[in-house]
């Protein structure tokens, strides 16, 4: 099974446009099965990634790379109860989950 | 929505932003074929209430003026698929995460196509990305 998702990477200049990534601490809500928490991360973004569902983010943990592991986490949770501090991120990004 | 809004605009530093990343509601493009070569298929029916169930979730916060409304881009987003298996997957998996008819005169006709012709299976939709800036 073989799915290419934006081969022309346009969504990751649309993210670089609109922003500045690196050593931002940016918590993605709805990460599902991490590829968009990958491509915050080559950003240079220090990323908090949460999903209601363990069975996405085992999926997720599956594709870390070693370099990636150093600046993502993942986490289970709701978007409407965050398991976050207060002032704690600069960036909040819903992906596909507002 | 509201409340994950709210949470959002806790959990944000002074001068922090929401970056709101979902599916345009614009109907996607299903096609055979990659670049230039991409022709069409089929026009999926797609619902948009929950589209415009967020749009509301949005303007209710920047009333309540806990964020202020930042560029708004839309750009194209394919999605490349080497078999009809792919597809169905796809389908099965996006069909959970928003509304929509059935769509197996599409699978028949794409089924059609791809005895005469072998060529990958593109979905072609929009994506659209809000910035949303927290007001203190």
């Amino acid at each position: 099974m073989a799915i290419v998702i934006d081969p022309q990477e346009r969504e990751l200049r649309a993210l670089g446009r609109v922003a500045r990534w690196k050593r931002r601490r940016v918590l993605e809500i709805g990460c599902g099965d991490g590829r968009l928490t990958l491509r915050l991360a080559s950003l240079g973004a220090r990323v908090s990634a949460l999903d209601p569902d363990p069975a996405h983010l085992r999926k997720a943990r599956a594709s870390l790379t070693l370099r990636a592991a150093q600046c993502i986490t993942y986490r289970v949770g709701q978007a409407e109860r965050l398991p976050y501090r207060a002032r704690e991120f600069d960036i909040v990004v819903f992906a596909w989950s507002l | 929505m509201v409340h994950a809004l709210r949470e959002a605009h806790r959990v944000l530093r002074t001068g922090g932003i929401v970056v709101d990343l979902r599916p345009a509601a614009k109907h996607r493009r299903v096609g055979l074929g990659k670049g230039s070569g991409w022709r069409l298929a089929g026009v999926m029916r797609e619902s948009f209430d929950k589209d415009r169930a967020a749009d509301r979730a949005v303007s209710q916060v920047v009333r309540a003026d806990l964020f202020r409304r930042g560029a708004t881009v839309e750009f194209p987003v394919d999605r490349e698929m080497d078999t009809i298996g792919d597809f169905l997957g796809w389908l099965k998996d996006f069909g959970g995460r928003r509304p929509m008819s059935s769509h197996v005169w599409l699978i028949d006709r794409l089924q059609r196509k791809l005895v005469t012709k072998d060529a990958s299976i593109v979905v072609r939709g929009t994506l659209k990305l809000q910035v949303l800036y927290k007001a203190e």
